[in-house]
């Protein structure tokens, strides 16, 4: 029967021919393993993170009145409510895993030198997009945890001389947060970050399949060769994306989701802090509210920097040194291992980050 | 069947019970949830509605009117038009009831006198005991 549909379609629109030309003759170096496409993952996370969340807003209501009653009501009384949110919830927290992995393993195998410039831009923007799709997700429960949470993260901005001010007041859309808040944060998570993360991961993946994956073995390209386009590196082995890469996309993607369905039916609370269990009171300030583990480090540098100014300046140039870290790294040299200063960087970043991390829950 | 085969076979039954385990609890999660409303008779006091008045409310989440006939007595009739859902009004000069959307004509105890509704309005049992209207 699958066979027939397939030879239906086949015969008119040549799947077969596209599979082989065009993705069977992508190749992908052959010293890649699963770890190096952990972005195609992470597409098939964000698409079940979409199916979930357009599920979840049949019925959510973004109205500081009804938003946590409608979500006890998802939860409690629509079919299998309980399942697509524990997905959603979990979902985002595999997604920010894979985020920080596959931007690591990149910056490993110098996967931002030329040509792939833009790449590393559009993927370290999109890194950025993904945070503000938590954030803003966390404040539609409009729980106590969500609320303060956001209070805290919105305020932020505030710090930054002149128009830090400006920065926070348009993304509460008011004095303090508000039914205004929720509106926006609503509108930003299911309209405007989807619409600038899909047209993002368009660019990433279209740059991907014009210069290939880079490999170890494969030279830096020259400054005159980039003159005009030289194709794809030739590797001394490689894989095919069809069907190889792609099916071994498919099984990280699965491992993903038996972590998912793991999570959701061994830990029935998904991680989430006991105020998010409490309507949102906007005049009571719950004890220990911490943002989730993910944005635990900027958050104890901020918390523990007694100078906020010095703290906001930290903030904006590692972010600055982050996205444009493909231009500022200059070197020819192509191996982190054979760069002892940048690993020890490397190193060191990623021992604080943890430190970090762990301070900041605390 | 050859082994190859059956392998396939069953990696095709993996396959499509995993997409039916998906979509089953998403065809049921997109399914209105059916909530009964809990019964609570409504009680009124029957100075609130003098002859030839009538008197709006809602008994068991469904719009109703409470018409008090000079002859005919208390008549409570759901205000849901039969034709396409319209919520009917009272026209006290020809003491009948309307619906605004197609010009559907019911008599105060709910027969429809013209226009398109296949059945009259539904009519919710009361009684009245004790100067109280008890609906429900």
């Amino acid at each position: 029967m699958l066979k027939r549909v397939y030879n239906w379609l086949d015969g008119r629109y040549g799947i077969s021919d596209f599979l082989d030309k065009q993705l069977g003759r992508f190749y992908y170096p052959g010293d890649s393993t699963g770890w190096d496409n952990l972005g195609f993952v992470m597409i098939v996370i964000f698409t079940v993170q979409a199916i979930t969340g357009a599920l979840l807003a049949l019925y959510y209501v973004p109205e500081p009145d009804q938003a946590f009653e409608s979500i006890i009501f998802i939860m409690n009384l629509t079919n299998f409510g309980w399942l697509f949110r524990a997905m959603h919830i979990v979902g985002a927290h595999i997604l920010v895993a894979l985020l920080f992995i596959h931007t690591f393993v990149v910056f490993y195998r110098a996967g931002y030198k030329r040509p792939r410039e833009l790449n590393w831009i559009t993927g370290s923007i999109t890194f950025f997009i993904i945070m503000l799709f938590c954030i803003t997700g966390l404040l539609l429960p409009w729980s106590q945890y969500g609320y303060w949470v956001t209070t805290i993260l919105v305020s932020i901005p505030s710090m930054i001389p002149f128009v830090g001010e400006k920065i926070t007041e348009f993304l509460r859309g008011d004095q303090y947060v508000s039914g205004a808040t929720l509106m926006r944060f609503y509108g930003f998570h299911i309209a405007l970050l989807p619409l600038i993360f899909i047209t993002l991961i368009a660019a990433h993946v279209f740059i991907i399949f014009r210069t290939g994956y880079s490999s170890y073995e494969d030279e830096l390209v020259s400054k005159d060769e980039l003159k005009t386009y030289k194709g794809r590196p030739f590797y001394k082995k490689a894989i095919p994306f069809y069907p190889d890469v792609l099916r071994r996309i498919l099984k990280v993607s699965l491992l993903c989701m038996s972590i998912m369905f793991g999570v959701i039916t061994f830990n029935l609370d998904l991680g989430l802090s006991e105020y998010a269990y409490i309507k949102a009171d906007p005049l009571s300030t719950p004890l220990m509210v911490r943002p989730p583990w993910y944005l635990l480090a900027p958050y104890a540098i901020i918390r523990e920097v007694p100078d906020k100014m010095v703290a906001i300046t930290i903030l904006i140039l590692l972010t600055v040194l982050f996205i444009f870290w493909s231009f500022i790294d200059f070197s020819d040299k192509k191996r982190l291992i054979k760069r002892p200063i940048l690993l020890g960087f490397f190193i060191a970043g990623l021992i604080s980050w943890v430190l970090f991390t762990i301070w900041g829950g605390y | 069947m050859k082994r190859r085969d059956f392998l396939k076979s069953l990696f095709h039954l993996l396959g499509l019970s995993t997409i039916a385990s998906f979509v089953y609890p998403a065809i049921k999660f997109i399914a209105p949830v059916k909530v009964s409303a809990k019964f609570k008779p409504v009680e009124l006091d029957v100075k609130l509605i003098p002859a030839g008045e009538v008197y709006k409310t809602t008994f068991m989440d469904i719009p109703i009117i409470v018409i008090h006939h000079p002859k005919k007595g208390f008549i409570a009739l759901s205000r849901v038009c039969t034709h396409l859902g319209c919520l009917v009004d009272y026209d006290r000069s020809e003491s009948k009831l309307i619906c605004p959307c197609h010009g559907a004509n019911f008599t105060v105890e709910g027969r429809v006198i013209s226009g398109p509704p296949p059945k009259p309005l539904q009519r919710v049992p009361l009684i009245v005991k004790n100067n109280r209207i008890i609906i429900g």
